[in-house]
């Protein structure tokens, strides 16, 4: 081998063989990464979730039912129609993501909004939105800081006092009615606008109706097959109407991929026939510790009672958090840096200090954290709002530098025709620039949370707990979150039934919830990259 | 004649219009507040590291115990309850962690990313970039516990007389964390390479193999070495993975003899994390050392991140 090494050197002894070994050494060195983290997973979702303590029947039963099915259907579409394929795919994956998204949503307003509270300020927003336009309307009468003024005066009164009113009325609405209100609404109004944009304006009231009828049956519907109201209102809000409409969307759009739906509806189908065909049969299904009461109970001395509710609650509210005060200034720095900066020296300073801010360790923004919020600003130790705060700084940097990418992206000729149109440069960027580059940021932004999700440390040196036995209800209450929770149990606790048990099953939700994050990521970007 | 210039032309009369002036503002602070966010970290450790040193505090005008520098940066103990603060075992554990996955991450992340620019199809680059990304995106706490659970275990099948928690496993996993910035930012430079100097290769009847290795690689040495950098000063930085894997004993050991790497050992990052879970005071002498490994921390992420941006700068190939 070593003797048929072509180098320059060599010159002229051509070698097959050096350059095939060479080729495969560097796929094996390619895949020895991703090789490895899949058979960590494996093994971590084996302990998880320990599928062999199942029936023998019951494996069975979902092998006929779910497993054969779902294989033969998919094969036969995958050779014949991959774009049915790809269809019958994408809404299995929207229904899962979307109801596990709808899952943490319907979370907040079980245990931290009451649904009356969240209604009072959905309405305070829209009765500010609707005085801004009101105002924004006498454009050319009034001059703008007249508007501006009076704009923000709406905003702040009816911020401050409808959400007061609403909640001390004496009778309001049911829960149900509140949520279909407050969530369905506005889901629907989205509804609305797709459909408009695609079957014209007649259709969207249709849409936007039906959309209404169908979350608001959720509070009749939901008892009647063991759900509350509230969740039942949510999960339908936020889960099966998007996915509904989705495949209505696509299945009007292009007839010839409704056989995507065949595909989906074996997969649903044959879950819920497997589900039902084991409960009757009567097969043990899997142990898992993953289980109902992993995710809705607290934390345990014993592992197999443990639970991770409160660090779910705590890194739903903590990605709240992040994203509200990340995306905007994250976003404002990535505008003025790309659109405004003129090509000076604090420019330039801006800008490698940004990538240095990338560069440091995220145990010295918990540093950053502990020293500033709690040391010198007096915060209490291990809040929502200082735990949001340090992650929003952290991921700062990564927000600016992929939302620059994005805004780098729109063509200059698309500002040179928005300025020959006589518009400002805000307008420029309003209307031209930030919808183009939107889904580029976003992608940015959500791979970034995912980030900060998944960060530990700096929660550590803010001083979050270690156990938490309550969600936290409000920005200054006390926070855990899931990684958080994960570090507690496998040193504090450490010991085998944890490690066996608590630890496995934390890190496979993590990782569910982060690799969820991340595949809507990939899945924005590509389609983000074929529409340009 | 730029399009810049256009613009300005353009834009000129509107530019000083109060709702463009407000919105201009607006968006300058977002950017202004990254040198914020850096001052404060530089301001805040310097002064509370400046309280824990003897020959500093005074200035300050705090009371009570101090270390003085030279028994930080030489002392071989790191004990907090006998209050005996040298940094040299901290120092030693985090060179080890960095040396130990600088053996893992450099040879698979060029490797890597000579594959991504040279050889992959433009189907398996899809595949794989994603799949890549995702090794990065893993929570380090999660790579923490996979080090203990699963990668000690089958270690020790090979050397039993490897410790529970190790500076081998840990390693291992930081290092198959930073395979992905070594393999991105190497292929960035690599594709960044001229087509031209390809075919001038292939012209002289040079190999596939050849071309890789004899000029892709060369011409793309500077942005190599800055992701080697970046990837190490991330290694230092690392702080969940090691905090489970590496154990929480404070010795000193030497990086270089891999028979140190048998046992755990407490890197920098992983002390400052023990310090805040056991309990100590705001104010005391343990709060203030978190600030003065902190900074040492700091100033040498710091220190890599420039000269990764020099040498990625400075001994670029010009084409």
């Amino acid at each position: 081998m070593a003797t048929e090494r072509g180098t320059i050197e060599s010159f002229g002894h051509v070698s097959r063989t050096a350059g095939t070994v060479f080729r495969y050494l560097l796929l094996a060195a390619t895949l020895f990464g991703i090789v490895a983290l899949t058979v960590l997973l494996i093994y971590v979702a084996n302990d998880a979730i320990r599928p062999l303590t199942a029936d023998p029947g019951w494996h069975l039963t979902f092998l006929l039912t779910l497993v054969l099915p779902t294989l033969a259907v998919g094969a036969y579409l995958f050779r014949t129609d991959p774009p049915s394929f790809r269809f019958g795919g994408a809404i299995v994956g929207t229904l899962a993501v979307s109801t596990m998204f709808a899952g943490g949503v319907a979370m907040l307003f079980v245990d931290i909004v009451e649904p009356i509270t969240w209604f009072a300020y959905v309405l305070a927003l829209c009765l500010a939105l609707g005085g801004v336009v009101v105002v924004e309307r006498l454009d050319r009468r009034l001059p703008f800081l007249v508007r501006f003024v009076a704009a923000g005066v709406i905003v702040l009164v009816s911020l401050l006092i409808v959400p007061g009113a609403v909640t001390s009325l004496p009778v309001y609405p049911s829960d149900g009615v509140l949520l279909t209100l407050s969530v369905g609404a506005p889901i629907a109004l989205v509804v609305g606008r797709y459909v408009a944009a695609a079957e014209g304006r007649r259709r969207r009231f249709a849409a936007v109706a039906a959309t209404l009828v169908v979350v608001g049956l959720g509070a009749f519907v939901g008892p009647l097959v063991g759900v509350t109201p509230v969740p039942a209102t949510v999960v339908l809000a936020v889960a099966v109407v998007p996915t509904g409409g989705y495949a209505i969307g696509q299945v009007r759009r292009n007839p010839e991929r409704r056989a995507g739906l065949g595909l989906a509806g074996v997969i649903l189908g044959g879950t819920v026939v497997g589900a039902v065909a084991v409960d009757a049969l009567g097969f043990a299904g899997p142990q898992s510790w993953v289980d109902w009461g992993f995710l809705t109970s607290a934390h345990s001395g014993t592992a197999a009672d443990a639970g991770l509710y409160p660090a779910i609650g705590g890194s739903i509210l903590l990605m709240v958090t992040v994203a509200a005060l990340s995306f905007p200034l994250g976003v404002g720095a990535a505008v003025y840096l790309e659109e405004y900066a003129p090509d000076n020296r604090l420019t330039r300073f801006i800008d490698v200090n940004i990538s240095n801010l990338a560069g440091v360790p995220s145990v010295v923004y918990g540093l950053l954290g502990l020293g500033v919020f709690v040391t010198y600003l007096g915060q209490s130790t291990g809040t929502v709002l200082i735990g949001g705060a340090t992650l929003a700084l952290l991921i700062l940097p990564i927000v600016i530098i992929s939302a620059r990418e994005a805004l780098r992206s729109v063509p200059d000729s698309m500002r040179q025709a928005s300025y020959g149109m006589g518009a400002t440069r805000w307008q420029t960027i309003k209307n031209v620039v930030l919808p183009r580059a939107f889904p580029g940021i976003l992608t940015g932004t959500i791979l970034a949370l995912g980030r900060a999700i998944g960060e530990t440390a700096p929660l550590i040196m803010i001083g979050a707990p270690n156990v938490l036995f309550s969600l936290p209800t409000e920005l200054s209450s006390k926070v855990s979150a899931m990684p958080l929770q994960v570090y507690a149990w496998a040193s504090l606790f450490a010991s085998e039934p944890f490690y066996q048990a608590a630890v496995p099953a934390g890190v496979v939700v993590l990782l569910i919830v982060l690799l969820s994050m991340n595949s809507i990521a990939i899945v924005l970007r590509n389609k983000y990259q074929s529409d340009q | 004649m730029s399009t810049d210039d256009l613009t300005q032309d353009l834009t000129q009369r509107t530019e000083n219009a109060p709702q463009e002036l407000l919105t201009r503002s607006f968006f300058f602070l977002c950017a202004v507040l990254s040198i914020v966010t850096t001052l404060s970290i530089i301001v805040l450790l310097t002064t509370e590291a400046a309280k824990f040193f003897s020959v500093t505090a005074p200035l300050m005008g705090v009371e009570g115990p101090t270390a003085s520098v030279v028994d930080f940066l030489t002392g071989t103990e790191w004990v907090i309850n006998n209050e005996q603060f040298g940094v040299l075992p901290l120092v030693s554990a985090t060179l080890a962690i960095t040396i130990g996955s600088a053996v893992v991450s450099l040879p698979l992340g060029v490797a890597t990313a000579i594959y991504l620019s040279e050889y992959a199809t433009p189907r398996a680059r899809s595949l794989l970039k994603p799949a890549l990304e995702v090794l990065a995106g893993v929570p380090t706490v999660v790579y923490g516990f996979f080090a203990v659970v699963y990668i000690t275990p089958a270690l020790k099948t090979i050397i039993p007389n490897l410790g529970t928690f190790n500076m081998l496993s840990a390693s291992i996993v930081v290092g198959i964390m930073i395979i992905p910035m070594v393999a991105s930012i190497s292929e960035d430079a690599m594709s960044a390479v001229p087509d031209s100097l390809r075919q001038a290769g292939y012209g002289m009847g040079a190999t596939k193999f050849d071309v890789s290795v004899g000029i892709v690689v060369p011409a793309s040495l500077s942005g190599i070495f800055s992701s080697f950098i970046l990837a190490l000063s991330r290694a230092i930085g690392e702080t969940m993975a090691v905090t489970v894997a590496a154990g929480s004993q404070a010795n000193l050991l030497n990086p270089l003899n891999p028979a140190a790497y048998l046992e755990g050992a407490l890197p920098m990052t992983a002390a400052m994390v023990n310090l805040l879970t056991g309990d100590i005071t705001g104010g005391g002498i343990a709060y203030r050392s978190l600030f003065a490994i902190g900074l040492t921390l700091f100033v040498i992420t710091l220190v890599m991140n420039i000269i990764s941006d020099l040498v990625a700068q400075r001994y670029r190939e010009e084409y």
